[in-house]
């Protein structure tokens, strides 16, 4: 290399993005990833690999994957990103609006880290904990290694768990003690970056006994027009009297592909409460999956989706009833336009043994064009009696009558609609009883139907 | 109101007994092409019967077992063990006087000729592989409605039943329409002309009494425009050491306008594997509803489906399902709609006693373009004892702005208090626990035909004894 | 002997007791009150005579016309002749009450014997003209979406109709209007003769005005505090369970007596 063609080296350089430089996301981890992890993490990521690439790809005519576009699942395009200029890196913390009031918070792009706002004083002295995963798996390896991924991906995509777990380098760790109350949220952003990144968040939160914590995890791209893949799992392990509210709003780009895994397991008389929004992903798919491990817990799922031009939506769950006197809620809704599908597979399990439990589930789909598609399995396998469980679901279009009333009020027929599809989802996010996050999801609902 | 005492005298062990075989045609143990050359040589079939049987022998032998989504339980059918076809000859008698006495008289215990003479327009009698006995009233025949056995009509009726046989329920459909397709023998094949609407039911019943046997009827039903049928089949078998395999396909076309009920009441003895494809297309402003009712049985897989094939279609499946200990109820409902305004309506009732497992499956398919399709489901299951089980997976598609569909699902008990009340009032604990089953059913049982419906609560009562205390 | 006599009856639900030591007879011809405020144990002496299952009776006796019925079945003893009219009648869905009534009373009659279904409907429409029921009443499912007052009819159309020798009413007037309460009251009045002992349980003295009793027990902390005439009733409209709270502590004690 002269130094004549210097100036065109670096601007070329500039032109070629970085990516074609990384190593794709199949030709599996590369060292200089992991370097830093301990041993014994590297060695499970190693055994994840081979996991993922042994097991067989996901069928349509496997009951997970039934009524899914498995085609939408292709990873060739996607590499293991690069490391972000000061640059870029100034310019996603700029984008990084979330909540005005936090008790603490992480932003994440790429999967690097860009910023840590500590908790305050009195959570750090009570002994509340919030560190990047990779600190958590060296200073706090027993708990970690109790937790992370010790739930099954039980819904169908273990392999996809197996390749989150051989990738995944950072993430959030939360430890809230016993007794202790985190007023505030805990915010979290997992922002896609460069061209066909791809990403691996990982949250890990443990609430002890009698303790109260609420998390809200943002997902979203940094550049409308580049294609990602963002492959997440979320462990939720809320104990015993412990209250907690995890909140997602996903949303990606429509060039995104997503795959999230979340499990949570509920101890006795606790109560945890997810929410999960679902706006971007060109195909998006969700696993979650809620295990009520003791006597009086209680689980509410809710999760809403708007679904537009060929996006498509896939929502799998499970509400596993393990123990009597349990009780589970879920209430799902999609808006569907344009070409746009859903699918929703969820199964109520009450497993022999778990008496008196209450299980409810609830799927609404709301048609707004004629090309638009809802799937509906709702299921129930009951293996023990006294219990009261039951599921509906229901697909359908707005009311002609509701729409000839507020166009009689002189409002035009879009912003009719819009206001009635919003109260059709907005049944679900009030369930939530936080009025910043709640407006905020609002806020994101009218950002998305504003673009159309 | 007060109820008659019930004319039929169907109950769960009455079935249970069996004469000596004196089959003078046996095809043997296990099936090869030869076994389906022998049965189209016994049963004369035109070529084109024996090649459709022989290519529906290969596709079953491709089909893989539908265990992925269904039950572990279908392994323990040993397909080289069955006898495929068994039968004293293919002529079915018109007169009990001419049916043998051993066959006869089964079907008396059966109570077939009683209720025939009572309130039905025709009977079929089918005795393992063939009809032994076949008539219809002469006022019936007159109005020109056929109703004759499938390689009869195939034989002599090409031209009516030749263009829709095969064609509700394509061989490929699963692996045990393709088996059907491939041995079928008995069965019903009616037509009823246009405007003809047949005031009695028309029966069929189908008595296994061979060991290691498989029964593999098949039926198409032709209701031309703007005729009416009810037809009501039963079956019983009795009770073996070893699995029998009833396999049956059933075929049912409603012409434009016409009304087609079909009735089942399934009292198969508990080792018998019941695994039925059954399937109807309505045309335009035509009506196919199934009733299907399953008491017996080891393992039965059941979906009755309907294709709305025209405007204003209207499918129907009213089920009960009632699922005692060991045994598994595996059935739903199947609803297509391809034309504008059709509706369908599952109402689903299971019953799990003791280790008994109940399954709701359930497709709802409303594809795009479609206007004004509105679809509704119920399923309600009933659990009696802690060790008892239900499923419910429905599985429903929905595109387009025109249509609707609702599907409510709800798993209840009965509770102790209700128990108690009923104690108090003079009922035993087995009587108190009888009468709430048939509570739970009552409003579905109602708009059965009042011969089944009376059955049926007697048939339920005789499942809930012994199931508490 | 022709009398419903409990005698020193302790009764337990789980680790509490609640009936301490209670003693009480009710013989045949006669209408017995027992009036007690919440919480005193009324309701669990109603279920404790029926023999609900909930409840463990540790010592005593309960003789009907000198037989005891402690270890009979709830259904036994109903046949045997005592009635419950439920404070909270449970509902069946789908069974109607024709089927249902038609049940019990073909449960009382000798094994072989058929009810005559003429005679029964006859009955069973004449019970329901006392009662001022309409007819359509009897293809409803029992006590399913009934009001409150619907419910307390069906009881009493049921006590009609079986005719047992000792009926114990537990809060019937609870949840009727006066005009259903009179209809309710004219029901069991018809049914009081030399052949039936009832027991009335009530938390207001409003019901005695109609279905005036014979005898009056003031019931508090799982005993008899007090008997008396019907004068007895009015007493305690006028001044309340007030001055029996003394009594309270002392019924707090195991009672030995």
């Amino acid at each position: 290399m002269t130094n004549q063609t210097a100036v065109l080296d670096e601007a070329m350089e500039i032109e070629t993005p970085q990516e074609s430089s990384e190593p794709a996301i199949l030709s599996g981890p590369s060292e200089a990833r992991v370097a830093g992890l301990p041993t014994w993490f590297r060695e499970q990521q190693r055994a994840a690999w081979t996991k993922f690439e042994s097991l067989p790809f996901p069928n349509r005519k496997d009951q997970p994957w039934r009524f899914s576009n498995v085609s939408a699942l292709d990873f060739s395009p996607f590499i293991q990103p690069a490391q972000l200029t000061q640059k870029e890196r100034d310019e996603i913390l700029e984008l990084s609006n979330g909540l005005k009031e936090v008790a603490g918070r992480l932003i994440f792009a790429d999967d690097q880290l860009l910023r840590r706002d500590p908790l305050p004083e009195k959570l750090l002295n009570s002994g509340v904990i919030l560190k990047p995963l990779e600190r958590a798996i060296i200073e706090h390896d027993d708990l970690f290694r109790r937790h992370f991924m010790a739930q099954p991906a039980a819904l169908g995509s273990a392999k996809f768990a197996a390749l989150h777990e051989a990738f995944v380098t950072s993430g959030t760790f939360i430890y809230v003690p016993r007794g202790v109350e985190v007023e505030l949220p805990i915010e979290i952003f997992h922002w896609l970056h460069g061209a066909n990144a791809s990403v691996f968040p990982h949250t890990l939160l443990i609430a002890d006994e009698l303790s109260k914590v609420t998390v809200l995890e943002h997902f979203r791209s940094a550049h409308q027009d580049r294609a990602g893949f963002g492959c997440g799992v979320n462990d939720l392990v809320v104990g015993r009297g412990a209250k907690v509210n995890y909140i997602c709003a996903q949303n990606w780009n429509d060039k995104t592909l997503a795959i999230q895994i979340n499990a949570t397991t509920a101890a006795r008389e606790s109560s945890a409460l997810s929410l999960n929004v679902h706006l971007g992903g060109n195909y998006s798919r969700f696993e979650s999956l809620s295990r009520l491990m003791g006597e009086g817990a209680r689980s509410d799922l809710l999760a809403i989706s708007v679904a537009e031009g060929s996006q498509e939506f896939d929502a799998r769950t499970l509400q596993d009833h393990a123990s009597p006197h349990t009780t589970s809620d879920l209430l799902y809704k999609n808006a569907l336009t344009d070409r746009a599908r859903s699918t929703f597979g969820g199964l109520i399990r009450v497993e022999p043994h778990a008496h008196f439990t209450d299980a409810y589930q609830t799927v609404r789909n709301l048609l707004l064009s004629d090309d638009a598609e809802a799937n509906s399995m709702p299921g129930l396998e009951i293996l023990a009696d006294n219990v009261k469980c039951s599921h509906g679901a229901t697909s359908g279009q707005l009311a002609e009558d509701e729409v000839f009333y507020l166009l009689s009020r002189g409002i035009p027929a879009d912003a009719a609609k819009q206001l009635l599809v919003a109260g059709f989802l907005n049944e679900v996010v009030d369930r939530l009883d936080h009025p910043a996050i709640t407006d905020l999801i609002h806020g994101l609902i009218e950002a998305k139907f504003a673009r159309r | 109101m007060v109820k008659e005492a019930s004319p039929l005298e169907i109950e769960r062990n009455v079935g249970n007994f069996a004469y000596p075989e004196t089959h003078t045609h046996d095809a043997g143990v296990g099936l090869t092409e030869k076994t389906i050359h022998f049965i189209s040589d016994i049963k004369d079939d035109p070529d084109w019967v024996r090649e459709f049987r022989l290519k529906a022998y290969q596709t079953f032998l491709s089909k893989p077992m539908p265990t992925h989504w269904a039950s572990k339980d279908l392994e323990a059918i040993v397909f080289e063990n069955i006898r495929y076809y068994l039968s004293g000859g293919t002529q079915p008698k018109r007169s009990w006087e001419d049916v043998p006495d051993d066959v006869k008289r089964t079907f008396e215990r059966l109570g077939i000729p009683e209720q025939e003479r009572k309130f039905l327009a025709g009977v079929e009698a089918q005795f393992d592989s063939e009809a032994v006995y076949s008539n219809i009233k002469k006022a019936v025949g007159e109005q020109g409605v056929i109703f004759v056995g499938s390689a009869e009509g195939l034989k002599n009726h090409p031209e009516i039943f030749r263009k829709w046989f095969g064609k509700v329920i394509p061989t490929g459909d699963n692996k045990f329409s393709a088996l059907n397709s491939a041995v079928f023998s008995g069965g019903s094949f009616i037509y009823v002309p246009p405007g003809v609407k047949v005031k009695h039911p028309l029966q069929a019943y189908f008595r296994i009494n061979a060991e290691n046997f498989g029964q593999f009827e098949r039926t198409l039903i032709i209701c031309d425009e703007g005729s009416e049928l009810t037809y009501m089949e039963g079956c019983t078998a009795p009770k073996f050491n070893t699995a029998t395999l009833h396999s049956a396909v059933v075929e049912l076309v409603a012409l434009k306008g016409a009304k087609l009920q079909y009735i089942t009441v399934q009292n198969w003895s508990s080792n018998v594997f019941n695994l039925v494809t059954k399937r109807g297309i309505a045309h335009e402003d035509a009506e196919v509803k199934w009733i299907d009712c399953n008491i017996g049985s080891r393992l039965t897989m059941k979906y009755p489906g309907v294709i709305m094939k025209g405007r204003r279609a209207r499918g129907e499946v009213l089920s009960i399902a009632l699922a005692g200990d060991g045994q598994h109820q595996d059935t739903g409902a199947k609803m297509v709609h391809a034309a504008d305004e059709t509706t369908s309506n599952i109402i689903s009732k299971s019953i799990s006693i003791g280790k008994g497992r109940a399954t709701y499956r359930g497709l709802v398919q409303i594809p795009k373009h479609l206007k004004n399709c509105k679809n509704n489901t119920e399923c309600d299951a009933l659990l009696i004892n802690s060790t008892s089980r239900t499923d419910t997976y429905p599985a429903i598609t929905v595109r387009g702005t025109g249509n609707s569909v609702q599907h409510e699902a709800s798993v209840s008990q009965v509770s102790a208090e209700q128990i108690f009340y009923m104690q108090q009032r003079g009922l035993t604990e087995a009587q108190a626990m009888s009468l709430s089953v048939n509570g739970f059913v009552n409003d579905l049982v109602r708009q059965f035909p009042m011969e089944y419906s009376v059955e049926l609560k007697r048939l339920i009562e005789l499942e809930m004894e012994g199931s508490v205390g | 002997m022709s009398q419903l006599s409990i005698t020193k009856l302790y009764v337990s639900i789980g680790e509490q007791e609640i009936i301490r030591g209670l003693s009480l007879a009710v013989p045949k011809g006669e209408v017995h009150a027992i009036m007690g405020p919440n919480g005193s144990g009324k309701s669990t002496l109603a279920k404790v005579l029926a023999g609900h299952p909930d409840y463990k009776v540790t010592s005593g006796e309960v003789l009907m016309d000198g037989e005891n019925i402690l270890e009979l079945a709830p259904d036994e003893r109903a046949r045997k002749g005592i009635f419950l009219a439920f404070q909270y009648p449970s509902e069946i869905p789908g069974v109607t009450i024709a089927n249902f009534l038609r049940a019990a009373v073909q449960a009382r009659l000798p094994e072989g014997e058929e009810l005559e279904a003429t005679d029964y409907y006859a009955r069973l429409y004449e019970k329901m003209d006392l009662l001022e029921m309409d007819r359509s009443f009897t293809s409803r499912s029992v006590n399913e979406g009934f009001s409150g007052g619907e419910k307390k009819r069906n009881e009493i159309l049921q006590l009609a109709m079986l005719e047992p020798k000792y009926a114990v009413l537990d809060e019937t007037d609870s949840g009727l209007d006066i005009d259903a309460l009179k209809v309710v009251a004219h029901g069991v009045n018809s049914m009081r003769g030399p052949d039936r002992g009832i027991l009335v349980i009530t938390h207001y003295q409003r019901l005695l005005d109609y279905i005036v009793p014979d005898h009056v027990h003031v019931m508090v902390q799982g005993r008899i505090v007090r008997s008396g005439g019907k004068e007895l009733a009015l007493e305690l409209e006028e001044k309340g369970y007030e001055s029996y709270d003394e009594m309270k502590t002392e019924a707090g004690e195991p009672v030995l007596a």
